[in-house]
This record gives C-alpha cells, structure tokens and sequence, in this order.
C-alpha cells in the first residue's frame, strides 16, 4: 500500500551485514546516508551526479552508484560498503592485488573500483582483459591509466580456482 | 685505462615497491579531508558571480544573515588583503573586492548548519552591479582596452605578462637556413579533473589558534597565504594536510575558498568545511592555458637545428597564478632535449574574463612541445630524414649549457632514442604501415625541480627533513612534502630505510602538519623526488652516523671502520662482528635520549644574469622519447592509440613501480588532452562544467605501455634520481600527433583532435590533391 | 549535492500506480532506477514535489521474448541469456547506455523516456540562472536555436531506436486503462520539443513487447560517442532487415536516435528497398538521403555538421551489415 513517506521517519536498513534502523527523510541520498550519518567515509564523493563511480556500493551484491540511489529504496536489500568488503585483519585478495600492482594512487577512487572489482571476480573470475576494461568503465581514475588496475582485477582472476 | 665504475646496487632503492599507505587506501581508511567531522562544524557555500565581468555597487546580505540556522556571511572588504602563488603577482582576494572578474568569482560565502541552509542562504543574496565588458579572447586583450580586467595590466591592455628574449642572432640563422618550417599551434583548455574535490576545514580556537585542513599540494604557500591575508601570524596557524585525491598542480595555487573558509571559522569562532561540488571544481580550474603559438624552425642541410622563432599568446584567465612562470616557460622549455644556438621568443600571457589558468601537470613545457615536434616531424620529412635521426643529431650532450644558460648534467636523451626505436620495430613500421595506421615520435624534456624557490625570503633551504627515533625502534619523518598520490611518502620511508639499513615498516612518514613538519615548498615543478630525495638521504645519513658512533663505543672499531647492515651495524669486511640496528640505538640513546637528526636541500647557483635567467633552470632534467601507434577509422575520424613505447630518463627509477604508475598516467592525462578533452567556453562561459562533458579517457581507450627506463644516474640526485612526475606527460602528445600523420597524412596542429576535426583534415588534404600511403 | 524534499510514494500494483498519479498530476515524477532524474532533480530541474517510485511494482518486472517489463533493469537484461541471443541488436544498444554502474540500476523504462538533452539544459540552477533560463526549465527562451516556440533538446536514448526498428510495442497503463503503442509512434515528431511523447499525463510504461517477426530480423545499433563508456549518443542509428531465401530484401526499417527530439524512422526512404536485392549503390543512396533529411543542432559535444555526417557513414555500415553486404569498418 502506498503511504508517503515524508519527515524524519526511521527505517530499518542491513549495512555490512548489521541491520539498524535510523532517521532517514525520503530525500536522503544512500551516499549521504552512509557519510554524514554513519560516518562510513571509505565511500567517496566525487561528483555527486553519477559520472565518477567513487561512490560505489553493492546493492544486494551489484555495483551500484550510492550518490544516485534513494536510500528509502534500500530498505529492505543489503547494502555493502568498502567497509563491508574489508576482512577484519588484513585485506582481500583484490585489495593486497591493488597495493602490490600499483594499482592505486592517489587512492580517492580505489574503494569504488575494489567494488566493481569484488563483484566482477565474484561473477566472472576469468575475465578477459577486455571484459576487465568494459566492467570498470565506470569508474573514473585520473592517476593510474588503469593499466595497473586491469592488471590486479586479471591477477586475482587468474588465482581463483 | 681503468674501467668505468659499476653504478652501486641498494637493497631497496630501485626495487618496485608498494606505496606504504596503500592498505589506507584500498580500504577506504585513507583520510581525506571531507572524511574529518569536527564537532559542531559548520557547512560554507560560496556565491559566485553569474557576470563575466562587473563593479560591484553593493551587496545585501541582510536577508541571507537573518535566515535561521545562517552563522555567518561574508563579503570580500573584511579581508582585502590580496594575494596570490607568486610573490610578484597578488592579484587575487578570498572574496572579490570591488569586481568580480568571471563566471564562478566568489561573490559572498556563507557558514550555515547544513548544505541546504547555505545554499538558501545564497539565494537570499542580493548583488547589485554595473556590468562591463567581457574579453574573452587574449587577441583583444593585447591592445588599450575600454576597462582592464586588473589594473595591473600592462599599459592598459589586459597583458599580464610579456616575455622578450633573444638570444644569438636568429634572422642571421633564418638567412643561412637550409630549410625551415612553421607551426601555427593552437591549444584548447584543458584542467586537472582530480577525483577528490577540493574540500577545506578551518577551525579557529579560544586559544588565537587557527587550524586548517586542506586539500592542497602545496601546504606552505596555503600556511603563508592564511598569515597575510587574515592577519594572523603564522606560527598561531597550523596546517594540515589529509590524504589528497590528485592534484596534478591543481591544488598548488593556494585557493580563494581555503581563505574564505578560514575567515568564516574566525568569524563564528567554529569549525566551518568547504566541500567542492564539481562545477565549483571546474571554474577553480588553474588548469593548462588556452595557448596560440607560432613556431619557426631553422635546420642546415644535415638537419642541425640553427633556430627557434617562437610567439605564444597564453589565454590566463582572470587571475594571474602561476602566469608569469608560464609565459617563461613556454619559451624556455622549448629548446632542450635539442641543442639550439639562436632563440627568439615572445610570449604574452593575457587576462581573460574566464576561469583561471595555472600550472598543470608538465606545465608550461607541454603545448610548445606540441608544436615543435610536430615542426621536427616535418623537417625530417623535407630533407628526407627519420625522424629520429634528425632529434639524435641535435641532441644536447651531457653536461654541457644551453643558449640561455641552461646547465644540463645527466641526459640519457641518445639511450631514449635508441630504446624506442629499436623496441618499437620503428624501422619496419614508419611510412610503411597502411593507411590508417601509423606511427610517430614524439620527445619530451622537463624540469626536475625548480632551481627558484616561488617564496626566497627569509632564505631557506628548499626542503628539510626531521627525522626522530626513540627507543621503540621506530623512526619517525617529518616533512612538509606533498604526497598527493604521487608516492612520495613511500619514497621518504625508502631513503631513510636505506641510508639507516633498516626495514622499511620501522620508519612512519608523520601526516603532514606545519606544527611539526619542517618546511618544504610542496608538490609542483616535479621537484619532490630530487629535492626532498636528498634532504632525506642526507637526514638519514645524520642518524647512520649517530648509530655508527654509538656503535662504535660498543664495539671498540672506529666509526670509519664501521658499515650499515640490513637491520645492523657490521664491521667492514667483517660481517661477523656486528651490534644490532636496535641495541645501537639503545646505545645512542643513554646520552641524549631520542635521536633527532636533519637533512636539507638547496640546489646549487646557477643561470645566467639577465631578466628572468632563472626561470626554468634546474638542478637537472628529465628527457624522453615516445613511439605511439595508431590506428584510425578515416572515414569516422575515430582513433585509437594502440601503443605508446615510452623511453624516459629519470636518471636511476628509484621506484620502479611509481615510475611506471605515473609514465601510465602521464600517457592517460596527455592522450586526454589530444582526443577530447577541452574546457569549452563560449564567450567566457564554460559550458562543459562536469566530467559526463569533460571527456577524460577511459579503459578501453588506453594503449598499452612498455615503460623502457633507460636513465643513467644522475650526478646530484638522490641515489642518481630525477623527476618522473611530470615530464612523461609532455611526449605523448606529439608521439601521438605525428603518428596520425604517419597515419593518414595530415598534420594536426589545434587540440583536442576530436574525431570531427580528423574528417576535415582528411578532407582537405583530399581537396589539395595530397594523396598519402597510395591512397588519395 | 541535496535534494529539495520531496514525497515519496511507494505503490506495488500498476493500478494504484496509476490512481496515485491521477490523483497527484501534474506534480510528480516517476522514478524508475533514478540515474537520469536524480541528477536532474540534483540540478533543480524540473523537480517536483512527489515521487512515485516503480521499484516495489512486481508486475513491471520481468524478461521473456515476448515482453519485457519496463522496470527491468538494463544490467539485468544484458545478463539475460535467453534475451541476449533473440535480440543481439537491442543487446548492441543495451550494453552501450552510459556506463555499467549507471547500468546496474537504468532500467529498460527509463532508457526509453529518457530526458532529452542539451548543453543549456543539463547545468546546474546558478549556470543556468546566470545565463538566464531557457523554455525547458524555468525559462521562456531557447539558446540554441533563439526563438520561444521550441525545444530543441537532443533525444539521448539509445534503446528506443533499437526497439524501433523491431516494430516494438509499449503497453500503457493510464485513467483509461491500458493501451499499446508502438515504439515509432510513441514520441511527438510534431510538438514543441517539451512534450515529447504521446502518452498521456499519469499514463505509465508498462512494458515493451516483441512482435514474433522481431526473431527473425537480423538487427544491429551503432552509437557515436567521443568515448566508449559514460556519453550519451551524439548519434545513434539502429537498422533491422530480413532476407527472402532467395536474397532479395523483404523487410528493412532505419531509426536514427541522437540528432533530433526524437527518434527518427525512414520507412518511406526504406520502404522502395524491400522486394529489391541489395547493393551497394542503393544503401550508398539511402544513407545520403538519410544525411540530408536528419537535422541536429549543436547543442552536444559534437558539432551539427559532423553529427549530420555520420548520419550518412552509420546508417550505410548498419545497412549494409544487416543487408549483408557490409564495407568499411564493422
């Protein structure tokens, strides 16, 4: 049934694997959410509007651009950040791939490729080269010129069994 | 005769190794400046100006400051005090004073509870003004203009800067030429496009502190700007610098917003952020100069280079920034990696009521370049030269002087040549591919530090490094430097760890902070390996030989006789007898406690002595030849570069990974500006504020890169090294140009060559009666 | 970046969809997987004061070859086997939207009604402002083509033509209950630019349906861009035809995307073709009338005249390949 949502009214939402339930007015973006009332800033703001992918979040396990999602229409998915991803000691594969590769720099956009990266090796972790180009091509870096990048997806993917 | 000496080897120096912070990074827990709350923080936006250009008759804030949830509004008279990055040229304020001088000038800024309040905040400004003319094109601006843009232009033109310099007698060498060849190059804008948004915290305290955070490359000038423009004495400021998310000498400039910020905290005695969003990005700009340029090139029949003739018209924008240094260096930066005896050059930087122009990665030396390959392409052709030929036989020698008084030491130039050529099957492939596929060489020559300090007084060293290491073993760096993806923390713990000999996770590079950071002047001029290189090395060397001396005592060898080990001290020739890294510094310790130790840089004296002798000189350079390959759609105009085989000397890499990161990015960013990237104006509006119509190339349009670093060691940089920041980026560009000539016949001489322009080249050439690889 | 407030309506059945929206029209906008509308409503575009999002709207789900729900997101149908290999020329379309992330959430609905663009358009409320506001938002003016009767916006998606060209069908649900429209005559060639289509206020897009003949055309879609990923068509020109066993053409239909307000067939320029065997010179003559007919303004990143030209080079390549007789680059 339809009933409008407006005000300050709480909802109920899984974040890394930990529901809560929090304020949360229908305009509230899910990456402002995360930032500003969850203080969950692995999750980058590049430019708001959808064009740089530093803000990527899986959605139910799928890459998705948190700067261009509702966080009311999170409710009731999972929602994973950099945070989510990150084992409790040490990295993940993609991520030790990423510091050994060289695959980040300045690092303000590697959170959202290691999002769209999880998933892609999850999903195809045999990925060609171009499959690899085609998958992060929304995601913007302005230091690597990806090559670095494509090259830690494609190490992680050739490890997996 | 004896033979030459082997280079020496190190443990880590020359290795590939990971950036130190990166885990911080691949997890998201790398701090950037908009990841800092402060408590009770207030959020600013700024108001900018809608006019091109406009005196303000007056500004009602009296709406805005009423509004609930409003802290406080300002507008520019409070702090008048203008500044800017060069000491000769303070043209800018925090807020406009009296003119707003382009669409996106800071008008009025306000602190409000949150973004949104702000941001009605804004709306309730009221700004009346008389508008005055815009200039958009620099053309104009050269002659007596009806209301100059700054009064500072020169003799009421909107000129900012004009350099004259002539050096040999360069009609003489036009008059004797065997042949010769003219460029008319013409450059759109393009900017920096960092991912992290510029973003400033200011937090003002009860105890007359000011503390800033900032996203900037170059904390030191923001640390001197904050001091002049607020009034406040630097050291009761304190500056911080988080992780930064790219500069690319964006952040370089120290920033209107930085100083609005401040000046908001100081008014509500708050902590108050500025978070960029991107149009606010684009106008900053500071990017790379819309730049018009005509070159002549003089050669005798063997192809010597006899002379340049070069005039630039740089488009500034409203502001002056780095502009002075620019209008140099498009001059300056044209000649080397060539040996050229007879130079001319005019070069004339204009105010325009656009966004401002500054410095940019390879600044200065990236658009000249352009066009001077593209020229030495071309001669070759006329005489019947390969291309590489003719740049090998003008090559500068090592350690020799430059016309204008350039001291070159170290220049692997001849090996950059001949790797490229060789690894890129050159001699099978030039002219001799089909039509629509080519290749080209393009080469590159840039500056490893800026011999000239911006800010010389009070006279100090260019950098200085701290280093302290107590008893847990650990040593801690300070240093003002600017890590800003670039590696250069990573680059610090290595040297320390070498010269001391110990593992590279015993050694903290401390955040930066001026409270604690000796001063270095930043990231810009590529000037951060050489300089901080050796003010670390020799800083590190300070504590070796505190550890040797306490070694020594334990030991009863002299210090002379003494070695670093790996995590030990050993007797030289005798790796038996060794005390360990720890239990010396323990020894060291039980007089004086903690050890501290420094290391500084100056670079020697050098350039000649005339009027602006000292712009681009250097401690040394960096030199590289690039083979691109590429392949076009002629009937579409779209291409690809499929490989760029990059031969570059940075003297020894003394991070091989890092090089190889920023010679991939270098390609990226340069390939940017060739395909498609362009700050669009019409009139002085800039219509393509966001990066959907900023086209920043993506994966799939990258080549491949082999990296071939063929450096030999340079004399004076640390362990042989030199810049390899900024100088990778300059021969793509023309590697590429003329490989699209090899390609389809045309030489394009304006940028970006968007596909649109590909089809009209090719149809004129067509239209000449020019057929090109049998095909008309 | 923040939103202005808004309500947010969350219905699950087409029918209270559609009664909600009666009831709020004309203040309210249908948010489907949102990656167009919110960065326009970020851009204080056009905002209203109501949301009906689609999301929890089952029946405006789901991927069959006979009807895909217009709720289906586009991720979804490039990962759809069975769909991938009965329609490669919509896949050809599918899989060059924006960019994969926008992708993940762009659903196959919003593709198709997608906003139309334009360089004075898509700017943030100070740049439009300062420059003064045009007929499409909050202003009475064009800056493109200066006159106040028309909106010369660019139609900027890449799946309409694609559909088009299969004769696709659009079912709509709306006050008066539900109706079919096919693809080609859903959006307005006549309007003023801002009514774009022909459905009526509140109507909703349900799904898309495939006639059985779309199985048997061989289709393709080719898009210009200045780069492969993120840009939206600066052209985008979809083709479909059969062949008699016997070679000659027996069916061919042309949808050009990416120069004007609206997709654009060429049914009378395609129509003469069907019957005949193709050649060369005839698709050569094609593609120049095409050229001539298509008008694009320069209002994206590419100029007028370049777009207008490669009218001509991809509706010959699309052409010939789907005639077989394909030159020039694939």
């Amino acid at each position: 049934m339809d009933s409008p949502m407006s005000g300050r009214a709480s909802i109920r939402l899984t974040i890394n694997g930990t529901a809560m339930e929090l304020g949360c007015p229908p305009e509230r973006i899910l990456l402002d959410l995360l930032r500003e009332d969850l203080n969950l800033t692995g999750t980058k703001r590049g430019c708001d509007l959808g064009t740089c992918g530093c803000c990527t979040v899986l959605l139910d396990g799928r890459p998705v651009l948190s700067c261009l999602t509702l966080a009311r229409l999170a409710i009731g998915h999972d929602v994973t950040t950099i945070e989510g991803v990150t084992p409790a000691t040490g990295l993940s594969p993609l991520q030790k791939a990423f510091v050994e590769h060289g695959a980040t720099q300045c690092g303000f956009c590697t959170p959202g490729f290691i999002m769209t990266g999880t998933a892609l090796l999850r999903d195809h972790p045999d990925a060609s080269r171009e499959e690899i180009e085609r998958a992060i091509s929304g995601n913007l870096c302005r230091c690597t010129g990806y090559l670095k990048i494509v090259e830690a997806i494609q190490a992680v993917g050739k490890e997996t069994p | 005769m004896a033979a030459p000496e082997a280079p020496p080897t190190y443990r880590l120096i020359g290795t590939r190794i990971p950036y130190i912070e990166g885990p911080l990074k691949v997890t998201g827990r790398a701090e950037y400046t908009d990841d800092i709350k402060r408590p009770g923080q207030l959020i600013a936006r700024l108001l900018r100006s809608p006019w091109p250009h406009a005196r303000i008759r007056s500004i009602d804030v009296s709406a805005a400051r009423a509004m609930p949830g409003v802290a406080a509004v300002l507008t520019g008279e409070k702090y008048p005090t203008p500044f800017g990055v060069l000491p000769i040229t303070h043209d800018e304020t925090a807020i406009a004073v009296g003119k707003v001088r382009y669409i996106g000038d800071i008008v009025a800024a306000v602190a409000a509870v949150d973004e949104a309040t702000a941001d009605r905040a804004l709306q309730a400004i009221r700004v009346d003004v008389e508008v005055l003319p815009e200039y958009t094109d620099p053309k104009t601006g050269v002659e007596k203009v009806a209301e100059p843009i700054h009064a500072r232009g020169l003799n009421g033109t909107n000129i900012q800067k004009e350099v004259v310099q002539h050096f040999g007698d360069v009609d003489a060498a036009f008059a004797q030429a065997h042949a010769s060849v003219r460029v008319r190059g013409s450059y759109a804008g393009v900017t920096h496009a960092f991912t992290e948004p510029m973003a400033t915290i200011a937090e003002a305290t009860p105890d007359g502190r000011l503390t800033v955070w900032s996203a900037t490359q170059v904390p030191h000038y923001l640390h001197r700007a904050l001091s002049e423009v607020l009034g406040i004495p630097m050291h009761r400021i304190r500056v911080i610098k988080p992780e930064v998310g790219g500069g690319f000498g964006g952040k370089s400039d120290p920033l209107p917003h930085e100083i609005a910020c401040a000046a908001l905290s100081l008014e509500t005695g708050r902590p108050v952020k500025i978070l960029f969003d991107r149009e606010d990005v684009f106008v900053t700009n500071h990017g790379r100069h819309p730049t018009q340029n005509d070159v002549r090139i003089a050669v005798d029949a063997g192809g010597k280079i006899l002379a340049y003739d070069i005039e630039a018209l740089i488009d500034g924008g409203a502001w002056s920034s780095f502009g002075t240094v620019t209008t140099y260096y498009n001059g300056v930066l044209s000649m080397g990696p060539y040996r050229v005896p007879n130079f001319r050059y005019r070069g004339r930087r204009v105010y325009t009521t656009k966004p401002p122009s500054g410095a940019m990665r390879a600044h200065g030396g990236t658009n000249i370049r352009y066009s001077i390959e593209l020229g030495l392409d071309e001669l070759a052709e006329q005489l019947h030269l390969d291309p590489f030929d003719l740049r090998e036989r003008n090559a500068l020698p090592p350690h020799s002087t430059t016309v204008n008084q350039f001291r070159i030491t170290s220049t692997s130039f001849v090996k950059c040549l001949k790797a490229a050529r060789e690894r890129s099957g050159w001699d099978d492939k030039f002219r001799k591919l089909p039509y629509g596929r080519g290749v080209g060489l393009g080469c590159g020559f840039y500056i490893s530090g800026s011999n000239s300090p911006i800010h010389f007084t009070p006279k100090m060293p260019q950098c200085t490094v701290h280093l302290k290491a107590d008893m847990d073993g650990g040593i801690a760096v300070h240093c003002m430097q600017a890590d800003i993806g670039q590696g250069s923390n990573t680059l610090l713990a290595v040297i320390v760890a070498e010269v001391v000999g110990v593992d590279l996770d015993r050694v903290h590079v401390v955040r930066v902070d001026s409270d604690v950071s000796p001063v270095d002047i930043g990231s810009y001029s590529s000037r951060v390996t050489f300089m901080m290189g050796n003010a670390a090395r020799r800083a590190g060397e300070s504590l070796r030989d505190q550890l040797l001396a306490a070694a020594a005592r334990v030991t009863g060898y002299p210090p002379e006789k003494l070695v670093v080990g790996h995590e030990k001290i050993e007797v030289r020739h005798r790796p038996d007898i060794s005390i360990s890294y720890i239990d010396a510094l323990h020894a060291a310790m039980e007089r004086s406690g903690a050890l501290l130790a420094s290391g500084a840089y100056t670079s020697p004296p050098m350039g000649g002595d005339f009027k602006g002798a000292r712009a681009g000189t250097a401690p040394a350079y960096s030199f590289a030849a690039y083979v691109a390959e590429v392949d076009v759609d002629v009937e579409t105009g779209i291409y690809k570069v499929e490989k760029v085989w990059a031969a570059f000397d940075c003297g020894r890499a003394l991070n091989r990974l890092a090089v190889e990161g920023q010679i991939e990015g270098s390609i990226h960013m340069g390939l940017g500006q060739l395909m498609g990237e362009t700050m669009n104006y019409r009139g002085s509006r800039l219509m393509n504020p966001s990066l959907l119509e900023y086209k920043i190339p993506t994966p799939q349009q990258m080549p491949q890169v082999e990296c071939l670093l063929v450096g030999d060691d340079d004399p004076e940089g640390p362990f042989g090294g030199k810049e390899a920041g900024e100088g990778p980026l300059i021969a793509t560009l023309p590697a590429a140009g003329n490989a699209l000539y090899d390609a389809v016949g045309v030489r394009f001489h304006e940028l970006p060559i968007t596909p649109e322009k590909v089809v009209r080249g090719i149809e004129l050439r067509q239209q000449s009666g020019k057929s090109w690889k049998g095909v008309s | 970046m923040h939103l202005d407030p808004f309500e947010l309506h969350r219905p699950t059945s087409v029918e209270e969809t559609v009664a909600l929206a009666g009831r709020l029209a004309p203040k309210f906008d249908y948010l489907a997987g949102g990656t167009d509308l919110l960065p326009n409503y970020k851009m204080r575009l056009n905002t209203r004061p109501n949301l009906i999002a689609l999301e929890d709207v089952s029946e405006l789900r789901g991927v069959s070859l006979d009807r895909v729900g217009a709720m289906t997101r586009l991720a979804d149908l490039e990962a759809h086997g069975g769909f991938r290999s009965a329609y490669p020329g919509v896949l050809e379309a599918v899989v060059e939207v924006a960019t994969p992330l926008v992708r993940a959430s762009g659903t196959l609905g919003g593709n198709l009604l997608v906003e139309t663009r334009c360089f004075f358009f898509n700017q943030s409320f100070p740049w439009r402002e300062s420059l003064g506001f045009c007929l499409k938002a909050d202003g009475d003016r064009c800056h493109v083509v200066p006159q106040k009767e028309k909106c010369y916006a660019t139609f900027s998606g890449d799946l309409a033509p694609s559909l088009s060209v299969l004769d696709a069908e659009v079912e709509v649900a709306g006050p008066d209950g539900r109706r079919r429209v096919p693809v080609t005559t859903m959006y307005d060639a006549a309007g003023d630019g801002i009514q774009r289509h022909h459905l009526k206020p509140g109507e909703l897009l349900v799904a898309v349906h495939f006639p059985p003949a779309a199985r048997t055309l061989r289709a393709t879609y080719r898009k210009l861009r200045v780069r492969p990923s993120f840009d939206f068509p600066e052209l985008g020109v979809a083709a479909a035809a059969r062949l008699t066993a016997d070679g000659t053409i027996d069916h061919l239909a042309l949808s050009v995307g990416g120069t004007e307000t609206f997709p654009k067939r060429f049914d009378e320029l395609t129509g003469p073709l069907v019957g005949s065997r193709p050649t060369l010179p005839r698709v050569r003559e094609l593609a120049a009338e095409v050229q001539k007919r298509v008008r694009p303004v320069h209002n994206t990143f590419l100029a007028a005249d370049y777009r207008k030209k490669m009218t001509g080079v991809f509706v010959r390549r699309a052409v010939g390949q789907v005639l077989g007789i394909g030159e020039g680059r694939p």
